[in-house]
């Protein structure tokens, strides 16, 4: 239908979509850098016939302007997951990564001052006692270097113990920044089902959501389903933790206790809802929570029960030998090593305090036979396995920074797909800028075109000069 | 992957993410040029720090192999000294015995003189026997005493050998044995030589004959142990140039591990220097334009 003023209302509708576009373009460019927005695109649908022509109403008009649609939120929810998927998994390999960096720069190997470098000190010292059994100095020597020993591997044993410790606690700090963004989560999908119920406008909840998501799977390597209603549920090991409004609470049942310390208990994890308690098992979590437990269950553990064996082996073999031989006063020698067999590599200690307790000889009545320090300078007990603990170490530290690197490669990749999809442009958003700019200028020009044909219709019609 | 949009955002993070890798780079290769170290943690080569930990303690071991040879050589140098002695007395006690063997010719005085000179004698070997090194009787074994015979010639040493290792398998003995030099009690050179002076002054002829084949008899034992002590002081000596060539060959690998070739790392910093400035560059250069620079 063509009235005299409908050119007016199509000039109108273009104004007012142009504007649309402009501030679409004008949002766009101001959050540039925001995290998690994801661009916009106003979309412009052409007004024309009505969609069912009645019987007797006719159209005979050549369109009615524009209406802007709707504003499009450009993202691809199949890529999300993905990069939620390989964001996990990156912050899994980095946690370990960083953690066992910090363990493997504290063992000091290859170098001058590790327990390597102390282990071949104290073989030294027993050679040095066997030269000069007649010597005070060499015997008060085995003593001083046997408790650098001792201290080298307690050194270790107390940073792995620390890094332990640490762990803990960041385990504790992290359960809460699990438990804060999943009931955030659960108030944005709230507030998703409001907006879609009051027909408004999603789009900044919907980023919410997905920074919220990612920022879950970076903590536990959970999955996120999408619901119906716009929100997300998220699975952490399979468990739900957030269905739709609600927010169930992830804690650890087992493991550690609320003040960071070691329950004794193995590490174990539930999700506590509405319905009661699910468990969920730590292998299934992972994310920086899923790194961190695994350090606390296994990797650290197994470094610690690597040094307690170094402790017990190198302290049993020479306490054999030194309790066969006989010290300076010809009694028989004491343990030279005392250790706890549930800490060795943490309570090892020399167990003697005078020198003359050093039992050298390997014959009684006090003489200066060096049968015993000739067969412990000699002694490499600890040694081996000691070597084979830090190249097992350097091994695991090595591999899994190779396997980081890779894990990055693959994350960088998802990333820039997914950054093509919902990144912005500024070159492209003022050319849309420029673009509506220009087609407002020119309906404007329709209106006034208009309003000079209607005046010419209006007021000069008919009138004679 | 064919690109369809390149983005700022998606420039601005590639060029960070290299930025630091290239970074990364050039602060790995400046820490080899630093340190000189190709190894400065377990995992930058694990197999490779296992290797350089083994032959950090082998060298320790072969520095305590130098000590404990160069103790071995004083030792047995200061044995070698004393069996000198010892065949030098001895000597003269078997000229002196000789002399008394001519018992027609001798007055009973000329004899007494004899004796009296072989009493001398035989404080000269008590001595050579008591020798010590750092303060212990080098023929006394084990003992803890200063002593290794009384002044009866009783041996009051404890039995026993002193050894040094000078090699992973290669142990030498460094003393010598007082008991089999100089034997014991009655049986010991001192107890020969009191008997011979007492036959001397007697003008027992049989007496001086035994005495001087006793004499004769100890001489040889003593040579044959300064014989061994001599083949002992070459094995140490052997064992000591063995050492330093061990000493040269194990540092030599330990830093053909542990270092680096600074050459190679000095390029390699260049190169990694080289490669952040232009990745600097280029960053500058890709994040200024865009239209906004062009529209008026």
């Amino acid at each position: 239908m063509t009235g005299t003023f409908s050119s007016l209302n199509t000039a109108l509708s273009a104004l007012r979509y142009q504007r649309v576009a402009m501030d679409v373009a004008s949002n766009n460019i101001a959050n540039l850098s925001s995290e998690g927005y994801v661009r916009r695109r106003a979309e412009a649908q052409a007004l024309g016939a009505p969609e069912q022509i009645a019987m007797w109403s006719r159209y005979d008009g050549v369109g009615d302007g524009v209406s802007s649609a709707s504003v499009t939120r450009l993202a691809d929810p199949l890529l999300d997951a993905r990069a939620r998927r390989e964001h996990g998994t990156q912050s899994y390999l980095d946690t370990r990564v960083a953690v066992l960096s910090r363990l493997e720069s504290g063992v000091g190997e290859p170098g001058a001052s590790g327990v390597s470098a102390a282990l071949a000190d104290f073989r030294n010292s027993w050679q040095d006692l066997q030269t000069h059994p007649e010597q005070g100095a060499s015997r008060s020597q085995v003593l001083a270097t046997g408790r650098a020993l001792a201290q080298a591997i307690n050194g270790q044993a107390s940073n792995v113990d620390s890094e332990l410790a640490e762990q803990r606690s960041h385990l504790l700090d992290l359960v809460s920044q699990i438990n804060s963004a999943a009931s955030s989560l659960a108030a944005v999908n709230r507030s998703i089902a409001d907006a879609n119920g009051g027909g408004l406008d999603d789009s900044d909840l919907r980023d919410q959501r997905d920074v919220l998501a990612m920022r879950l799977s970076e903590l536990t390597g959970s999955e996120a389903k999408a619901r119906p209603d716009g929100g997300v549920d998220v699975l952490v090991g399979g468990v739900p933790l957030v269905v739709g409004q609600t927010a169930g609470t992830f804690t650890i049942t087992g493991g550690v206790a609320p003040d960071g310390t070691s329950d004794g208990a193995p590490l174990s994890f539930a999700v506590v809802g509405s319905a009661g308690s699910t468990a969920v098992s730590p292998a299934a979590v992972g994310g920086e929570a899923g790194a961190t437990s695994e350090l606390i269950t296994t990797t650290l553990p197994g470094y610690r029960a690597g040094l307690d064996s170094v402790a017990s082996l190198l302290a049993d073999a020479v306490n054999a030998l030194h309790t066969s031989g006989y010290d300076l006063n010809g009694n028989p020698g004491q343990a030279f090593f005392s250790y706890d067999p549930l800490n060795a590599s943490g309570s090892l200690a020399v167990a003697l305090t005078d020198p003359d307790d050093v039992a050298a000889s390997s014959v009684p009545g006090g003489g200066l036979d060096t049968g015993v320090a000739e067969a412990l300078g000699n002694a490499q007990v600890a040694d081996e396995a000691y070597r084979r603990l830090v190249s097992g170490l350097g091994t695991e530290v090595a591999s899994s920074r190779r396997l980081g690197d890779n894990q990055r490669l693959l994350t960088t990749q998802v990333d820039n797909a997914r950054e093509q999809l919902v990144g912005v442009n500024i070159d492209e958003e003022t050319t849309n800028l420029m673009a509506a700019q220009r087609a407002y200028e020119a309906a404007s020009r329709v209106m006034s075109t208009m309003d000079s044909v209607l005046d010419t219709l209006i007021n000069r019609t008919g009138l004679v000069r | 992957m064919s690109t369809l949009r390149v983005t700022q955002g998606m420039l601005v993070g590639r060029s960070l993410d290299s930025l630091q890798a290239s970074y990364e780079r050039l602060a790995a290769a400046q820490e080899q040029v630093s340190s000189g170290r190709r190894i400065n943690r377990p995992s930058d080569s694990p197999t490779d720090t296992a290797v350089a930990m083994r032959v950090r303690a082998s060298l320790k071991s072969v520095e305590q192999y130098t000590r404990n040879a160069q103790d071995g050589i004083g030792r047995l140098g200061t044995v070698d000294q004393a069996l000198s002695d010892v065949t030098d007395e001895l000597s003269r006690a078997r000229e002196i015995a000789i002399a008394g063997a001519n018992t027609a010719a001798s007055s009973p005085e000329s004899r007494a003189a004899l004796a009296t000179e072989l009493e001398q004698i035989r404080g000269g070997l008590l001595d050579a026997a008591n020798t010590t090194y750092l303060s212990r009787p080098v023929f006394g074994g084990v003992t803890a005493g200063t002593a290794a015979f009384d002044s009866a010639g009783n041996f009051v040493g404890v039995t026993g050998q002193i050894t040094r290792q000078v090699g992973d398998t290669v142990k030498v003995r460094v003393d010598a044995d007082g008991q089999a030099v100089f034997g014991d009690g009655a049986t010991s050179i001192f107890a020969d030589l009191d008997n011979l002076a007492t036959a001397l002054r007697a003008g027992n002829a049989a007496g001086i004959q035994t005495g001087l084949a006793a004499i004769t008899a100890r001489m040889s034992t003593v040579s044959t142990a300064h014989a061994d002590v001599g083949g002992a002081y070459k094995r140490i000596e052997q064992a000591q140039s063995t050492i330093e060539s061990q000493q040269l060959d194990l540092s030599s690998a330990l830093s053909e591990v542990e270092n680096v070739d600074i050459a190679r790392a000095s390029v390699n910093l260049n190169l990694q220097q080289m490669a952040y400035q232009a990745a600097l560059a280029s960053t500058a250069r890709v994040m200024q334009p865009s239209l906004l620079d062009f529209l008026h």
